[in-house]
């Protein structure tokens, strides 16, 4: 029996206020030649005690990267989420809101993502931040067509933008299927051995829309070349650099070296890994992308009474206003969660933020120094400066190795690199956030070490 | 008045934090921090206070009436919001081995199988993270669909002048030239105006039904048909479908393709905005192009189910970059399971709700009849209606100089959300209603009496509302000028 519908059992006295019998008289207009002959076959209603139990039976099969040494990252990252965070955004006055629409009665949230494009905007070194995008590649596809509609007109590289060749496979995917319609010419930037993007090679780039680079890169791999590049690629072609958020406690933000538009996966404030969704895209630009940026936007405003009041705006851009003109499609977005990671960033405050990269990057560094004392264990770039995470060349296929510390070991040992690109087959991508301890490393490299004595 | 960046405590004001286990870590002189954000500096108590003042100046459905056209906003049960924070959820990692994942791989395939038979398709993906993703990783499968058998001459994409404003922009993102093609003055759609259109240019055409007038399209399998005869395609936006679970299915008028939201139909909170959840379903010939991956139950030699990802032979690649909003997959799955069959049921009471709304706005007592200033008129005529309705307030203008958004605005001030307002754009001064089946026939004579009560007040009253809310009516025009997009911040 459900228990959801208020009016059950009170059908008839509500259609008979109507002047109808059944509940088949409100479905007259439904033609029958397109009408369901068959009930849905589908099991009879559950309830809550029922559903919950087999939630945890089932949710009870999956092995959590919380419940074990895990050193798997590549652009998803174990973190720890202050218990406030989550006990607060689901207040139901935030849970259940819909998009705020009428600003009168939503000012709370309205005022919640003022704040939050205010605290992304100071962390990533830009003025305009929008309330978020679905996630870190979506981010990233729409600041390119944003930068291909800002520069289209003066570019003689018409329509062409330039991504780094190490981006990941799946970013580079999403960027396909959002840039393929417009007819944008997608180039990569070749980067050197050591992982650095190749300065010579920028040159290419000149008259282009724009540059997409990461920092850290895939490879976990802080790159002091992508300081230079806005000099060289000019005001004509946009710098757009993908960050790991928390690396902002101790990298440059990208505004200070002239990054036109700045995204990002914002998951590790404010929610844990969560399969992958849902999480949030951060966005951030300059003035000169606000009216060709995707997304919604809250700004200041007043009310009749001439009393501070917040608002949607810049709503002309958008999809329900312009239509098929619009800037972007979105229109669902993220908004719960980037509250989330507003509440985390809040009650981080900037020595929070400075003492979590610190853990991160002393988590990375402790790990790396563990494995590379390894024999048969080296770094696939041994002379670069890495933030979480590195990637280490075995001697046999690291997919190999995965297995082994899964099987006896109990430990998520990172990402066969294979699964990205097939000719780095023997190398793993290993990630260190905050939530590794010593204990942790010291069972990987035994891990590794026992795999390693067990070929020879 | 909260104001988070007034917080201006100790530079370690925040949670305490482990110490990091190890300081030997280098970040390149070019690349260091020289000035850390100006984050506000509070102690837990503080911002607790802070978001808690904040959740008081905000209205979602737990707070009362939420009537809001096409946005389906019905009850989130909250045993959904226990589950996803379990252990098992909120700690998966997209990247761990498929025998990581076996739980949450088994609520994804009794998704995508309940999602297909629910809506008469072959095969769905999960992955898209909202309606209007939905819509562009399905139009990008038509559009691969289309270049596979040799017709990638067909690069128009028909959508009623009804239609939301997401279908022709995801169309266009995908390269598509857009046809809006006008409704007849009933609010239908119009088969000679779509007979006019389709060719061999015709990719498909982008329809929700029932439309957002609330009614059902008499003629669909008919437009199926006109569309399908020019080798064009048949997309359902599934923003409608919780008016018609159980009674008719997309398969069954003729579609190829369909989004659902699972935040409306399925209950995926909506939380200010997002997350949403978009899957999609496809008919056979258009499986092969979803985006990668999806999961497949296989049996293993001893006959136990084993689930395990699948990459479509000829897939688009990648919409999202793991496997969609996961959470809200979980969440609908719970949210399924408690209607189970009697989803039917569901779609029976939003139906129920909406038509019975309407007869209570549109019937009033002689009494209150005769107190109104004027009454509004339907956006169509129409003997039945489906899960929402429209009404246009012309006739209140017209009588009294009250806008549609003025009464949308009073309306706040008796605690309920307003209307959709302003849309579809083809009923003037429109309001959406959408009760849906979480509202108990109280609740709705309550609204329809204050709705009511609002025609019979004086004008300016109206005019000048809300009055009783955190704030008076906000200035949209000032905010759009002075563009004041972030707070400074300032030192002192």
């Amino acid at each position: 029996m459900v228990d959801q519908l208020p009016n059950l059992g009170r059908e008839a006295e509500m259609l008979e206020a109507m002047g109808m019998t059944s509940i088949d008289d409100l479905f007259t207009d439904i033609p029958e030649h397109v009408r369901r002959s068959e009930p849905l076959d589908l099991p009879p209603p559950q309830t809550e005690e029922e559903i919950l139990r087999e939630a945890r039976m089932l949710l009870g099969m999956n092995i959590s990267v919380d419940s074990r040494p895990s050193f798997l990252g590549a652009g998803l990252y174990s973190n720890y989420v202050p218990t406030m965070v989550p006990m607060l955004a689901t207040r139901g006055e935030f849970l259940t809101a819909y998009t705020p629409y009428q600003p009168e009665v939503s000012q709370g949230m309205l005022q919640a993502m003022w704040e939050f494009q205010t605290m992304v905007s100071e962390l990533v070194g830009l003025p305009v931040s929008n309330v978020s995008m679905y996630d870190a590649s979506t981010a990233a596809a729409e600041a390119l067509t944003c930068a291909v509609r800002v520069h289209g007109r003066k570019a003689s590289q018409k329509s062409t933008i330039y991504v780094s060749e190490l981006i990941p496979p799946h970013r580079m995917s999403v960027i396909h299927n959002y840039t393929q319609g417009a007819e944008i010419v997608v180039k990569t930037l070749p980067h050197d051995d050591d992982g650095m993007i190749d300065l010579t090679a920028v040159g290419a780039a000149e008259g282009a829309c724009a540059v997409y680079v990461e920092q850290p890169n895939s490879f976990g791999l802080l790159d002091p070349g992508v300081c230079e590049l806005k000099p060289m690629i000019g005001e004509n072609t946009a710098l757009i650099v993908g960050v790991q958020p928390v690396s902002l406690g101790l990298v440059a933000p990208p505004g200070d070296y002239g990054a036109d538009i700045v995204v990002g996966e914002g998951q590790p404030f404010g929610i844990g890994p969560t399969a992958g969704g849902p999480i949030y895209g951060l966005f951030a630009c300059s003035e000169a992308y606000i009216r060709q940026m995707p997304g919604r936007i809250v700004g200041l405003s007043k009310d009749s009474d001439g009393e501070r009041a917040f608002t949607l705006t810049l709503s002309t851009r958008e999809q329900h206003i312009r239509r098929h003109r619009a800037t972007s499609n979105i229109c669902s977005n993220e908004t719960l969660i980037a509250l989330m990671g507003a509440m985390h960033m809040a009650l981080l405050g900037p020595g929070g933020l400075e003492k979590l990269a610190q853990r991160n990057a002393g988590a990375c560094s402790a790990t790396k120094s563990a494995l590379v004392a390894l024999d048969g264990v080296e770094l696939v770039h041994p002379n670069g400066y890495h933030f979480n995470e590195f990637a280490i060349r075995l001697p046999r296929p690291a997919a190999d190795l995965l297995s082994f510390l899964d099987d006896e070991c109990d430990i998520t040992g990172g990402l066969d690199l294979s699964q990205w690109w097939p000719e780095r087959e023997n190398e793993l991508l290993v990630c260190a956030t905050d939530q590794i301890d010593i204990e942790d490393i010291e069972e990987l490299a035994e891990g590794i070490q026992d795999w390693l004595e067990g070929y020879e | 008045m909260s104001d988070l960046f007034a917080f201006n405590g100790a530079q370690d004001a925040g949670y305490a934090q482990p110490d990091p286990i190890s300081d030997e870590f280098t970040i390149p002189a070019a690349l260091q921090r020289s000035k850390l954000p100006r984050w506000p500096r509070a102690s837990e108590p503080e911002i607790v206070r802070h978001y808690t003042w904040l959740s008081t100046r905000s209205h979602g459905i737990d707070s009362g009436f939420y009537p809001l056209g096409s946005c389906t906003m019905k009850h989130n049960p909250r045993v959904n919001e226990r589950i996803v924070q379990m252990p098992g959820m909120n700690d998966l990692h997209a990247l761990s081995p498929a025998s990581h994942l076996q739980g949450m791989m088994a609520i994804f395939h009794e998704m995508q199988e309940m999602l297909a038979h629910c809506a008469g398709m072959d095969t769905v993906t999960l992955q898209p993270v909202a309606g209007a993703q939905g819509e562009f990783t399905a139009m990008r499968c038509v559009q691969e669909y289309h270049r596979d058998i040799g017709q990638e001459n067909r690069d128009k994409v028909i959508v009623p002048d009804s239609a939301h404003g997401t279908n022709p922009a995801s169309a266009a993102m995908c390269g598509y030239e857009i046809i809006e093609i006008p409704s007849l003055d009933n609010g239908q759609l119009d088969l000679d105006a779509l007979r006019a259109v389709v060719g061999d240019d015709t990719a498909a055409m982008m329809i929700t039904n029932p439309s957002t007038l609330g009614l059902f399209e008499p003629e669909i399998a008919e437009a199926a048909e006109i569309v399908h005869e020019a080798g064009g395609q048949m997309y359902y936006d599934g923003a409608n479908f919780n008016a018609i679970l159980g009674k008719t299915n997309p398969g069954l008028m003729g579609f190829d393709a369909v989004h659902y939201n699972l935040h409306k139909t399925f209950s995926q909170p909506h939380g200010g905005g997002g997350p949403g959840a978009g899957p999609i379903g496809v008919k056979s010939h258009l499986s092969d192009y979803l985006p990668s991956p999806l999961v497949i139950a296989e049996e293993d030699e001893e006959g136990e189910t084993w689930f395990d990802w699948y990459e479509p032979p000829k897939t688009i690649g990648k919409v999202q970059q793991w496997h969609g909003n996961s959470g809200a997959t979980v969440r609908a799955w719970a949210f399924y399971r408690r209607y189970g069959r009697d989803l039917e049921k569901m779609s029976e009471h939003a139906v129920l709700n909406a038509n019975y709304l309407r007869h209570r706005i549109m019937n009033p007592s002689k009494e209150v009849r005769d107190s109104i200033h004027a009454m509004p008129c339907d956006g169509a005529p129409a003997d039945v209606v489906k899960h929402e309705f429209t009404l246009s307030m012309t006739p209140v203008k017209d009588a009294t100089g009250v806008t549609g958004k003025d009464i949308a605005k009073r309306l706040l001030d008796f605690g309920y959300m307003a209307p959709t307002l302003y849309f579809p754009m083809i009923v003037p001064e429109c309001l959406m209603f959408e009760p849906t089946e979480t509202e108990s026939k109280e609740a709705i004579d309550q609204f329809a009496d204050d709705f009511l009560h609002i025609l019979t007040e004086d004008p300016e009253l109206v005019k000048t509302a809300p009055h009783d809310t955190p704030v008076k009516r906000v200035d949209e025009v000032w905010a759009a000028r002075n563009l004041i997009l972030r707070h400074p911040c300032d030192d002192e």
